[in-house]
């Protein structure tokens, strides 16, 4: 369970899963790897936005709806394309990720994210943010240098913006967007173990990485990451492992939606762990936890039957 | 004590800032010899010197509306008005600018107030006005003498043949022969100084302080000299807190205390004295105590960095946990930020260290061993000397020990556990002698366990110490000390606890460990020297251990030595091989590297080179073997042993990687990454207690995935038979992450096995 969610918000969560599937509601993802200028940035520049793509197509179960524009097709004017694409093709109950990586600047007016050619600039990026439907969230990742000079520009309702610094001003190349490519393939960022990277527990990963890998240099901090807007955890940003098969096998389906159900009732109790001893606490939610545990070895059970290993978590593989 | 950068840094450490940290208070102001002393100044001399307060204050005070600037800075200095005086002499120096004496004395009062960098600058403005002049020339000797900073009896010699009255070379002569255990010089000096100012009508406390100070030093009786010092001037505090000074500087504090109190009590405003006293009672580990006479001297002296820093210091060890042990008894002073992850390490291995050295040395600590671990070095520099800036890694007063912690630098730059290996030998080798071994032999004893018993076993030096060997600039047994106390040459003091090192090791190789811990031992006679103790305990003269030494090192080191050059150049090859990605001749080059100075196994070693070659021909055996070999050679670097662990987890040598693993937590225990993999490894060994510190030390530093590691404790908890607390952190585990499936089947194995 995300931590601070409610029951209601879990039962939301285990509908949309099912919607998913149902309703034909899809995540539009664009990655984009700036340019590198250096071999070592480009390696890490394509890396990254590698890995954010593979697991965006995890995430979504549809490889047809993930774009990644890298290198020297990574131009302003494919950037431009795909997103008016995708605002062409989104619908309402779709979500829309984007995630930027390379090297950002700011003039102290204006950001420009670093392409082959002409650099786009965070106000044409906006412009084109805003052309998307209302209803449709959208998530944005810049893990570009200066990138939190868009952080305050690019809000508003339904959509989170996660930049790699806090202002313009935090100009080194930052190793955030490596850590958020880290985060889609790790099972220590799917904390609550149910095979889903959040975008808030990939977040929380990369920017505990970043600070763990400052500290070991003995190094100051030089990039601060920043998240604004409400309840990232509605985004997907990978699944790890097996994970994926909830959204297509319908006895899975099933299963998983009685284990929404138990999870609803392990969230009514929550709120007793500050009231109550500890062990009380442990004795209330024990018996509910084997039924979820028992409901598991039936998970593994199906699993097995579709031929796959069960691991950790929901994140079987 | 546990070097790091340059010697040098030591000196820096010493400048505490420019003129304005002056303070408005007395200190103890050094004699003037100078013939040419103002007359005006000389009718204020005997009430000052025989410690008159009141008529040396009423005879000076007028002297502040003298005319000459340099008279009223000199009376003004007098009375413990340092910021006027500063302004006076500035004035006076302005008014002058081709005078050397206003800028010497100016300088003198920078030294008096310990900020040598400052006096340095002044004395070398002499200096630059007239290079021979004497007067510079002396007070920059006086500086050096201070300073620790190289030999400067050659200097005091020339300025003894041109001047063979001036009291003050004499003084600074026999300092400096006290300082190097050459006590007969010493009293030559001394009583020449004592003759000199007797005759000329000078204070004779001086001279007759440092005849005291042998006396202490040969471990005898000097109330001879400090009667007739108190006779002469019973408010002369000075007087102990320069046999103070000789006891802390052979690592008596117990001693230096007593001399301290009684410097305070004969002149309860020599801040300084206040201020040592503090300083010595933090090193007995009093540190409570230590605050009252700090803050006296700060109140006499709030300006002076040192007591400021180190209150400061004081006021924030509330941020500290105190930890007492079971026995061996340990106190542990540990931050509280990381006292969680910290503890179980430092304790396991200062615990095996003081069995094994009280085994070792014969010796066990009446009470508990401090150590204190300081997460910022600057807490740790100001603990050990009041400053900022010292390059210093860890330090040992008696049974206590501080040192920098693993948080405080860059992951890679120490290995904090050899560090308090290093000073861990030293609370034994000191205990063993009552703090009689000499400070080559404490040191070398140190660098030696650390080579063979300690958390790095492996002769790791670089070629550096061997082309020093060759060069001729190793010294005899019985002038070591002069490596660690007066370095000649840049770098001098590694090279010393290198040497010192290698001529333990070799007297280990060649009469065993018995005659070696019997070495050490024979220095608790109070009269024995290094060339007697040899002689007793190897029954050679330091001459022909000096020799076999010599032969053992062009034994031991024959392959580098045959053709140094041809070591560079094969290491710069091999570097280049692999670069160019020719893995058959960069192995080749490292092989031959490797074979010519297995001892090198720093940073960009032939090890790491041929490990890399070795995996770039898909060899995984050979790059195992490779960094097996490192690590035996002493190699610790943490990224090094999370490659070979990982190598090794590959070649499904789980026991193997297990214990490598374990390794790293010796050299960077605070990082969350491997306590996770190698508490899984040790829970598949069955080893519940050490997994259990794993998954303990993991939760400690907070990692983000808390139900893994709630997980690996509840497992470790039921491997050492604690149902109840592996119960509860399933349960806390499975609260995060209900879906947890290895916790859920864990649970469900737990719940069966309380079924009937």
């Amino acid at each position: 369970m995300k931590p601070g969610m409610t029951a209601r918000r879990i039962a939301c969560i285990a509908m949309g899963l099912l919607g998913a599937a149902s309703a034909r509601a899809a995540t539009q993802v664009l990655v984009v790897a700036g340019l590198g200028g250096e071999t070592q940035y480009e390696e890490r520049f394509t890396q990254w936005s590698q890995t954010m793509a593979g697991a965006a197509i995890t995430a979504t179960g549809n490889k047809d709806t993930v774009v990644r524009l890298a290198g020297e097709a990574a131009t302003r004017e494919a950037i431009t394309r795909e997103l008016a694409r995708i605002t062409r093709e989104l619908a309402a109950g779709d979500q829309f990720m984007l995630m930027l990586v390379g090297h950002g600047s700011f003039d102290g007016n204006e950001y420009r994210l670093n392409l082959p050619g002409p650099d786009i600039t965070g106000s044409e990026l906006l412009a084109l943010l805003e052309k998307m439907p209302a209803g449709v969230p959208q998530l944005i990742v810049n893990g570009t240098s200066s990138s939190g000079a868009v952080a305050e520009k690019w809000t508003r309702a339904n959509r989170v913006i996660i930049t790699a610094t806090r202002s313009g001003g935090e100009r080194n190349a930052t190793r955030f967007a490596g850590y958020w490519a880290e985060a889609m393939t790790q099972d220590a960022a799917d904390r609550d173990k149910d095979g889903a990277v959040t975008a808030q527990e990939a977040y929380d990963y990369a920017t505990r990485k970043v600070a763990d890998a400052f500290k070991a240099d003995a190094a100051l901090l030089t990039e601060h990451a920043k998240l604004t807007g409400s309840e990232p955890g509605r985004f997907v940003v990978a699944r790890l492992g097996a994970a994926a098969l909830f959204a297509s096998d319908p006895e899975l389906i099933a299963l998983r939606r009685q284990q929404g159900g138990i999870e609803s009732r392990l969230a009514g109790l929550k709120p007793l762990k500050t009231d109550l001893p500890r062990e009380e606490y442990y004795n209330r939610i024990e018996p509910v936890l084997v039924e979820l545990a028992k409901l598991g070895e039936k998970v593994d059970a199906r699993l097995a039957a579709l031929g796959v290993k069960s691991g950790g978590g929901n994140a079987v593989r | 004590m546990r070097f790091v950068e340059s010697p040098r840094m030591l000196a820096a450490a010493c400048v505490a800032g420019l003129g304005l940290a002056l303070s408005m208070a007395a200190t103890a102001q050094q004699i003037d010899y100078d013939s040419a002393r103002p007359a005006a100044l000389r009718k204020c001399d005997e009430p000052l010197h025989r410690g008159r307060v009141e008529d040396a204050r009423a005879c000076l005070r007028p002297l502040l509306r003298d005319a000459a600037p340099v008279i009223r800075a000199e009376a003004a200095w007098a009375l413990g008005d340092l910021r006027n005086a500063n302004e006076f002499f500035r004035e006076a120096a302005a008014a002058e600018p081709r005078a050397t004496r206003p800028r010497v004395r100016w300088g003198r009062m920078y030294l008096d107030a310990s900020q040598h960098a400052d006096a340095a600058k002044l004395f070398q403005e002499a200096l630059n006005i007239d290079k021979g002049d004497r007067g510079a020339r002396l007070a920059m000797a006086r500086l050096m003498a201070e300073q620790f900073d190289g030999d400067v009896m050659d200097q005091v010699a020339l300025l003894q043949s041109e001047d063979p009255g001036q009291v003050e070379t004499h003084l600074v002569a026999a300092r400096v022969s006290i300082e190097r255990g050459e006590l007969d010089a010493a009293v030559r000096s001394a009583q020449r100084a004592l003759t000199l100012a007797e005759q000329q009508k000078l204070p004779p406390v001086e001279a007759q302080t440092l005849l005291a100070a042998i006396e202490v030093v040969r471990n005898r009786d000097p109330g001879q000299w400090t009667r007739a010092v108190l006779a002469y001037n019973p408010r002369y505090g000075t007087l102990f807190e320069r046999l103070a000074h000789f006891e802390v500087i052979r690592r008596r504090y117990k001693e230096a205390d007593v001399w301290l109190k009684r410097a305070v009590a004969v002149q309860p405003d020599l801040w300084s004295a206040q201020r040592e006293l503090g300083l010595n009672m933090m090193r007995l580990g009093q540190m409570t105590e230590a605050r009252a006479p700090l803050v006296a001297a700060y109140e006499g002296d709030p300006f002076n960095t040192t007591t400021v820093n180190t209150l400061r210091l004081l006021d924030s060890l509330a941020q500290f946990e105190i930890i007492d042990t079971p026995a061996p008894a340990l106190k542990l002073m540990l931050n509280k930020s990381e006292s969680g992850p910290l503890r179980p390490y430092v304790e396991k291995l200062a615990q095996e260290s003081m069995a094994l050295f009280s085994k070792r040395y014969g010796y066990t600590p009446e009470g508990p061993v401090g150590v204190e671990i300081y997460p910022n070095h600057d807490d740790f520099a100001v603990r050990i000397a009041g400053l900022p800036g010292i390059g210093l890694l860890g330090v040992t007063f008696g049974d206590l020990v501080a040192m920098d912690s693993p948080s405080g630098r860059k992951s890679g730059d120490f290995h904090w556990g050899s560090t308090l290996w290093h000073e861990m030998a030293h609370v034994y080798t000191l205990g063993a002698t009552r703090h009689r071994v000499p400070r080559w032999l404490s040191e070398g004893l140190s660098v030696f366990e650390e080579w063979t018993t300690g958390p790095t076993p492996g002769v790791s030096i670089g070629p550096n110490v061997i082309d020093t060997f060759a060069a001729g600039k190793f010294l005899p047994i019985a002038k070591l000390d002069d490596g660690f106390m007066r370095p000649s040459y840049e770098g001098q003091v590694q090279m010393a606890y290198m040497q010192a090192g290698l001529m333990c090791l070799f007297a280990d190789q060649r009469w065993g460990f018995a005659k070696l811990a019997q070495f050490l031992r024979a220095f608790n006679d109070d009269a024995m020297t290094t060339a007697t103790a040899v002689r007793t305990a190897f029954g050679v003269s330091e001459e022909q251990f000096d020799r076999e030494f010599t032969e053992f090192m062009k034994l031991r080191f024959q392959a580098y030595l045959t053709d140094p050059k041809r070591w560079a150049n094969q290491m710069q090859r091999a570097h280049t091989m692999l670069e160019a990605r020719n893995f058959p001749a960069a192995r080749d080059a490292a092989q031959a590297t490797v074979m010519m100075l297995p001892e090198f196994t720093s940073e960009g070693s032939a090890y790491e080179v041929l490990a890399a070659a070795e995996e770039g021909l898909n060899n995984t055996a050979g790059a195992i073997a490779a960094l097996t070999a490192w690590r035996k050679a002493g190699g610790w670097d943490p990224a090094g042993l999370r490659k070979l662990g990982a190598l090794l987890l590959a070649a499904k040598r789980d026991a193997d990687a297990a214990e490598v693993l374990a390794a790293v937590n010796y050299a960077d225990p605070l990082t969350v990454d491997g306590h996770d993999q190698l508490g899984a490894l040790l829970l598949a060994q069955r080893k519940g207690p050490e997994a259990l510190r794993e998954y303990q030390v993991l939760l400690a530093l907070q990692p983000l995935d808390t139900a893994a590691a709630n997980y690996g404790l509840a497992r470790a908890y039921r491997l050492t038979g604690d149902a109840a607390e592996a119960r509860r952190r399933l349960l806390e585990a499975l609260d995060t992450a209900p879906n947890y499936r290895p916790a859920q089947k864990l649970l469900l194995e737990m719940t069966g096995d309380r079924t009937p």
